[in-house]
């Protein structure tokens, strides 16, 4: 008998009896179990929490580190992280990035799971293709995002072949697109991560709901939206919390194309904590505010979207109750 | 049964948590008495030299201390920032580590270096204070008054380097003021070749170079009174360095990818390729006009098969047109501390010593060209040396050497980070074509951001 991760409510409450084994088993093997993982789970607990507890402690002093003195300043680190304006620069690319890569990648990774849910030649293949991009790591990525994207670069070169000269920009050096770069290098690499999830869940839906939708006349976008939406919707829940912890400590593509730049244009949070701690003056103690804060909004946001999946799902479940006594 | 597991699990949570909050013990000033050894083992740290030239140095300093044997470990700037910390805390960092003037690190990493005032003076004389150049044994003492880090060399910047090559080819002469340089550059573009490469992207602050050479030449004492608070960056001279540099993008002379990337890679590989005529780099680049190390620098930009070209140091023009020269800045490029909490005090002063004071060790600082040697009347052995064409650059860097000594305005040393960051970006706006603000309104988002220094003010 193996124990899973994922039990349900009944599974709690009463001792399920499978393939005829006994019932105290269960019950005997949870203790054993964690004696043996209990000093792992403490060394990793601990360096955890005593990291975010540093922080925290650091986070009220100016200090460049090593045996310098350390200067408390109170809440001076926070007052000037609120009052610099590449915070919220760097909280709206967060936001920006969010958004656009969430939305590409639950649209890109359906788009390529339906397709290869649907009978395509060499389908494998086309899985491969889609999935190195997730496996590719960013330094290897970086020096050839570079060369697709700066001024003599790739993509003004096609363009100018098309004779769309007009549309040539220097687009990791100007404010206005140098975001759009990291956020489209964000976005290549993402699909491959939805499709993986997606995939997987499409294969775990009925085929005779879907049989039974068509032979009630609904075509394939009807399909789509009312049966294969709706089944896939904790995937897409988790894929949205994920994404947003990723662009809250977004820093290996940015720091690596365009180092936040120019004029902190593609700053993210991650670029910035990265820029304070690595500098010649070293602001520890403002980097740890900063960490604190991305912390805090990394917590509520998953408090609230956990809550939020929790409401839908009670005001859903009545619904469907009343579905099924019909 | 339990009460030992619980005793046990207690003792590992304990050896955990000292590990994690660094228990170790210190060691305090005492070993500054330990006597330089001849024999033993040195392990030196730094981000820089580049690991050849360290080799070079130790290879030398063998000959004279057969019996100490130094190993050099290279780190990449942000890197060795990073891990010397934990690394002097732990016990386990090295005998020696390098230690710049920059970004307050004698305040910094000064706590875990010998106080090396009582080494100098042994190995110099009463008089050793005169005996080291410029300004570095200021640089270099924390501020408890502690010389933490005996200076290995300087460095000098404000000057472009210019491949001679391409102006002769061009038929360009060398820019001294705005006219001349728009027009260099006319005849550079005109046979395919970039006139000026320049990388003011990322958060590098290489860029605060063109704009700390532009201020010398619209008002000579601006910069550093600005840096110092005595001024303020967004003051008419200050509006004034960000418009040049604004007309240098239109007029040509500033390429249209300088917001690509940073300094290195994007302009050095550009000069080094042979691709770009002339590029603002520092005194350190000296060490390209050299026969071989030339091969090494164009290979390391991605040349295949490289022919070295004759590259030349030139004064930056006069683009304010005011008549002000622009006067070269410098300071103690890096130093070498020695580890207080180190078992190998006794090798370390000696290897220490040798490289920084004596002159030996100086003769081959100065022979590598990649600093101004620390220890005063210490010039480079030309017999030793192969240039690419000895008879036009011997001259225009024993010029540069000299007038790169007569140095009295401070590189970074009195401009906090801050201020630089803020330099770098008030160029970077003034460099994107898409952002669409007033100098004015630049130069006063860029003295918000500053935080004006108070080091060498008193």
């Amino acid at each position: 008998m193996t124990v899973t991760a994922l039990e349900t409510e009944s599974d709690r409450r009463a001792p399920v009896v499978r393939g005829g084994g006994r019932p105290t088993r269960r019950a005997r093997l949870l203790p054993g179990g964690l004696r043996w993982i209990l000093p792992a789970f403490a060394i990793s607990v601990g360096l955890i929490y005593y990291s975010i507890i540093y922080s925290g402690y650091l986070s009220f002093f100016s200090w460049p580190g090593g045996r310098a003195l350390m200067t408390p300043v109170g809440l001076g680190n926070y007052i000037t992280a609120l009052s610099d304006p590449v915070l919220w620069t760097s909280l709206r690319n967060t936001i920006v990035y969010f958004v656009v890569v969430f939305v590409v990648q639950v649209a890109g990774g359906m788009l390529f799971a339906a397709a290869m849910h649907s009978k395509v030649r060499f389908a494998n293949v086309y899985k491969v293709l889609v999935v190195i991009p997730v496996v590719v790591a960013p330094a290897t990525l970086a020096p050839a995002q570079i060369q697709v994207w700066q001024s003599d670069g790739t993509v003004n070169s096609i363009l100018g072949f098309f004779g769309l000269s007009a549309l040539q920009q220097p687009w990791i050096g100007q404010s206005t697109t140098s975001l759009l770069v990291v956020t489209l290098v964000g976005c290549w690499g993402a699909i491959g991560y939805g499709f993986i999830l997606l995939y997987a869940g499409m294969s775990q839906i009925d085929p005779e709901l879907i049989e039974a939708g068509r032979l009630d006349g609904a075509g394939n976008f009807r399909v789509l939206f009312s049966i294969v939406l709706p089944s896939l919707r904790p995937i897409i829940v988790s894929l949205a919390i994920l994404n947003f912890i990723t662009a809250l400590k977004l820093f290996d593509n940015p720091w690596l194309i365009t180092q936040g730049g120019p004029a902190h244009s593609s700053e993210f949070l991650g670029t910035m904590i990265y820029g304070e701690t690595a500098s010649t003056d070293r602001n520890l103690g403002y980097a740890s505010a900063l960490s604190i804060l991305v912390l805090l909004i990394a917590v509520a946001v998953s408090v609230f979207m956990q809550l939020r999946g929790r409401e839908r799902l009670t005001r859903t479940k009545p619904r469907r109750q009343e579905a099924a006594d019909v | 049964m339990m009460r030992t597991r619980f005793l046990s699990a207690a003792a590992v949570a304990a050896a955990a948590a000292l590990a994690i909050t660094g228990c170790t013990g210190t060691s305090g000033d005492q070993s500054s008495d330990v006597k330089p050894a001849t024999s033993g083992n040195v392990t030196w740290w730094g981000w820089t030299p580049d690991t050849p030239v360290a080799q070079k140095y130790i290879e030398e300093f063998t000959k004279d201390y057969p019996k100490i044997t130094v190993t050099y470990k290279n780190f990449e700037n942000v890197d060795y920032r990073n891990t010397i910390t934990p690394a002097l805390d732990s016990g386990k960092g090295p005998d020696v580590f390098d230690l710049s003037p920059a970004g307050g690190s004698p305040d910094t990493w000064g706590p875990y270096a010998l106080d090396l005032t009582s080494l100098a003076k042994d190995t110099l004389g009463d008089g050793w204070k005169d005996k080291i150049g410029g300004d570095y044994v200021k640089q270099l003492t924390s501020s408890d008054g502690r010389f933490v880090s005996l200076p290995l060399g300087g460095m000098s910047a404000g000057f472009l380097w210019y491949n001679k090559d391409i102006l002769d080819k061009a038929g360009a002469k060398v820019p001294t003021d705005y006219a001349s340089w728009v027009d260099t550059c006319k005849k550079v573009t005109a046979i395919g070749k970039t006139c000026f490469t320049m990388g003011a992207g990322g958060k590098d602050t290489f860029p605060t170079e063109m704009y700390h050479s532009i201020a010398n030449t619209v008002d000579p004492s601006f910069f550093i009174k600005a840096a110092t608070g005595k001024a303020k960056w967004n003051d008419e001279q200050g509006q004034k360095v960000l418009e040049i540099i604004k007309k240098m993008k239109t007029d040509g002379i500033i390429p249209a990818n300088a917001l690509d990337g940073p300094q290195y890679p994007l302009a050095n590989n550009e000069f080094m390729k042979g691709d770009a005529a002339m590029v603002q780099m520092g005194f350190w680049y000296t060490q390209y006009a050299g026969a071989e190390s030339c091969k090494s620098a164009m290979e390391a930009a991605g040349v295949t098969s490289p022919t070295c070209f004759v590259q030349l140091p030139a004064q930056f023009p006069d683009v304010a047109g005011d008549g002000h020269k622009s006067t070269y800045f410098g300071e103690a490029d890096y130093g070498l501390a020695i580890n207080s909490g180190s078992k190998n005090i006794g090798p370390a002063k000696t290897f220490v010593a040798w490289m920084t004071m004596k002159k030996s060790g100086q003769q081959d600082v100065a022979n590598a060209l990649d600093l101004l040697p620390a220890l005063k009347g210490t010039t480079p052995d030309w017999s030793s040396i192969s240039l690419v064409n000895d008879s036009v650059q011997r001259p225009a860097i024993e010029t540069l050497i000299k007038d790169s000594g007569d140095t009295t305005e401070s590189r970074q040393w009195q401009t906090t980070e801050k201020s630089l960051d803020a330099i770098v970006v008030a160029i970077q706006q003034v460099l994107d074509p898409s952002v669409n603000k007033s100098i004015k309104s630049i130069a006063d988002d860029q003295q918000a951001a500053s935080v004006a220094s108070k080091v060498g003010t008193k």
